[in-house]
């Protein structure tokens, strides 16, 4: 097999000792799993300790790469980090793009395991030769962003790559990030548990190369792809970014504003948050991804604008002001905190301050910026946002949980659900809590012949099976989603590139069960964590207050469609794959009770 | 007549973030307006359809795209692009 090393890298963690050891995968592996989220997923399976507290040294963190990456082919310098959540208490899984993602699998293997926790703030440096792996205690890194690490760490020699965290990582603030190269692993809080193993950053040294079965047609299909990549349908990201959905948004009357109070901030102050309004409030420049031919990365000022980080720091918050919402950005970054949880927890203690059930001296279009400090150091009233609105909403009470918009005590991402009936099932079902990622179900509402204000309990758990597994396959590969308007034919373009690059015939079946196998799998790690059907809901103020034109859930609408949903995945009422799906994806041969691994014997 | 508002990609190729048609069924205003836009032709409207980079919705709001489909004297129609992830 070509493309996969066949093995992982364990790596121990205790006191200030550093033990690692290569554990072989078989080959059924990598065929049941892919890579990326996929094989992440298995490995978080095998790896976790069961009921294992997300922030203790048990709680591994996984790293899982894919079989593509290190090929020439187009956007495929990303990797997956996963974890359980400290934020969600379930599965969490990031992706990330950049040029670590390369460097680290030339370890010689196709994922890395960190268990333990260090008793002293400390680099961790991986080496393809395990002698050579050590922690290094770095006290005086302690405060910095992941970008003033790097660029200290480049000056004085010491890496080029590396994934770390900022300061709200290291306070274990519940949704920090993992930064790596600049890109972020963001959702879930990953950043919160490498803080609570006590590791500032991770660096890599190798120079182990996979390898491709068939480089002709691999380097054939990489300038075929590339062609494509830079065609009509991927111009909005070249051209504009993600940026441009927000005036977009605001005009559909899916942009949430006000904690998701309204869906609109008006034409004007659209306007002013577009990238033309971004443009004009600070130098733009475009950039890239490592290996990707999109460029996508929008930077204004030097900070690169998402939409949902555009969405979370603006109109959620209620900022219409593209400086502030710039500065809010950057801070971010260098402090390592998810936008969207960040902004979703500030909407909301903005709206129980405006309600009067607190007397926190926050407001609905207040300077962001120091309270995201307060945050990621825990200060002050920043140490309870920093546990996310979940958390904060049990501290709150007074029925503030009616609108605290998370599910699974995951944020929600920047699209109304009560305007989008199909995404709002795609939210509640979303293993990882609400989210846009692993499920791009808000595709199927802007679609024609889909009324997106009517729950269609008929069709949308197809169009949601459908979503999750199309983003399941292209997270496993890995390649990247802004590239799926190119590729016609997934499944069966999926199944040519992983022939190519690994030698092992799979065609558009086997990948099919692949994407439900790994459905499967996260669902049964959230069973075996707790899940139970009543947490796959959106809070009360989605089917309770209507939007200004009369748009609203209800209930009775969206319980039938999550039953519907996990009746079309095989699941059984109290969670958990039925005879039928374990058979057909031979889940008892992956969700076996095996215990963990052992800690390797030279940390005695 | 019918209000079309362009949005993302279709504004930029278009240069324009709105523009006036006659009223009738979607085809012929499509045709109508790739005259009046041509930085819209080819990779937006491509022979009088809609390519599948854009989408065209009645008010924001039921997106079509049955060529047939009759838009109603002073409707307003929104032209975005199809790709809507971020």
């Amino acid at each position: 097999m070509r493309g996969n090393f066949g093995r992982i890298l364990l790596v121990e963690l205790r006191g200030d000792r550093v033990a690692v050891e290569h554990v072989p995968l078989a080959p059924q592996v990598y065929r049941a799993f892919v890579g990326g989220v996929g094989l992440g997923a298995y490995l978080l399976w095998r790896f976790a300790p069961p009921g294992v507290d997300p922030l203790a040294p048990a709680a591994p963190l996984v790293y899982a790469f894919s079989p593509l990456l290190g090929t020439p082919l187009t956007t495929t310098a990303k990797f997956a980090v996963l974890c359980k959540s400290p934020l969600t208490g379930r599965i969490s899984d990031g992706l990330s793009s950049s040029r670590f993602a390369i460097a680290a699998k030339r370890l010689g293997v196709d994922a890395i395991v960190v268990r333990g926790a260090l008793d002293r703030l400390s680099w961790l440096h991986l080496d393809e030769d395990p002698a050579a792996c050590r922690a290094v205690p770095c006290p005086a890194w302690a405060g910095l962003s992941a970008h003033e690490l790097s660029d200290m760490a480049s000056k004085q020699g010491l890496f080029r790559h590396v994934s770390a965290v900022g300061p709200a990582g290291e306070r274990q603030v519940r949704y920090a990030t993992i930064s790596n190269d600049g890109r972020h692993a963001g959702r879930g809080g990953a950043g919160a548990v490498l803080g609570a193993k006590r590791v500032k950053a991770i660096s890599v040294r190798g120079a182990a190369v996979a390898g491709v079965a068939d480089a002709a047609g691999v380097q054939a299909r990489a300038r075929d792809l590339a062609a494509r990549s830079a065609g009509a349908a991927t111009e909005k990201y070249r051209a504009l970014g993600t940026a441009a959905n927000l005036e977009t948004f605001d005009r559909l009357r899916i942009l949430p504003r006000r904690n998701f109070q309204t869906v609109s901030i008006g034409q004007a102050a659209a306007r002013r948050l577009a990238p033309e309004g971004l443009a004009r409030a600070a130098e733009h420049v475009r950039e890239s991804c490592a290996g990707c031919t999109i460029g996508c990365d929008h930077r204004y000022g030097g900070t690169r604008v998402e939409y949902e980080t555009q969405f979370a720091l603006g109109p959620l918050v209620d900022v219409d002001d593209p400086s502030r919402l710039l500065a809010a950005a950057g801070a971010c970054d260098a402090l390592g905190l998810d936008t969207i949880s960040v902004g979703g927890t500030l909407a909301f203690a903005m709206e129980c301050a405006e309600r009067g059930l607190v007397d926190w001296p926050l407001r609905f279009g207040d300077d962001i910026v120091p309270w995201l400090g307060a945050i990621a150091r825990r200060e002050g009233l920043g140490d309870l946002l920093a546990e996310g609105t979940r958390r904060v909403a049990a501290a709150v009470g007074h029925g503030s949980e009616r609108f605290a918009c998370h599910v699974k005590g995951l944020e929600l991402p920047g699209y109304e659900p009560r305007a989008m009936q199909t995404f709002a099932l795609g939210l509640c079902v979303a293993s990882r809590g609400a989210d846009h990622n692993r499920s791009g179900a808000y595709q199927a509402d802007l679609q024609p012949g889909v009324d997106r204000y009517r729950a269609d309990v008929a069709r949308a758990p197809a169009r949601v099976i459908e979503a999750e597994d199309h983003a399941a396959l292209l997270d496993s590969l890995i390649l990247c989603k802004f590239l799926r308007g190119a590729i016609r034919e997934p499944w069966r373009e999926g199944a040519e590139l992983l022939t190519m690059v690994t030698g092992l015939s799979q065609g558009e079946g086997d990948l099919r069960r692949v994407a439900r196998r790994i459905a499967a799998v996260r669902h049964a790690f959230n069973v075996r964590e707790g899940w139970t059907l009543a947490e796959d809901r959106l809070p009360d103020r989605f089917f309770d207050e209507a939007l200004e034109d009369g748009a609203s859930l209800r209930r009775a609408d969206v319980a039938a469609m999550v039953d519907a949903y996990h009746a079309a995945r095989g699941h059984v009422p109290h969670g958990g794959p039925d005879e039928r799906l374990r058979r057909e994806l031979e889940l008892d041969a992956w969700l076996t009770d095996t215990p963990p691994l052992q800690a390797p014997a030279s940390l005695g | 007549m019918v209000t079309v508002e362009l949005y993302g990609v279709p504004r930029l190729r278009a240069g324009a973030s709105s523009v006036e048609v006659p009223a009738g069924k979607l085809a012929s205003i499509l045709h109508a307006l790739a005259s009046a836009l041509p930085g819209l032709s080819p990779d937006i409207i491509r022979d009088g359809r809609l390519s599948e980079h854009a989408l065209v919705a009645i008010d924001g709001r039921e997106v079509v795209a049955d060529p047939e489909r009759v838009i109603a004297d002073g409707a307003t129609l929104v032209l975005i692009s199809a790709a809507a992830g971020g």
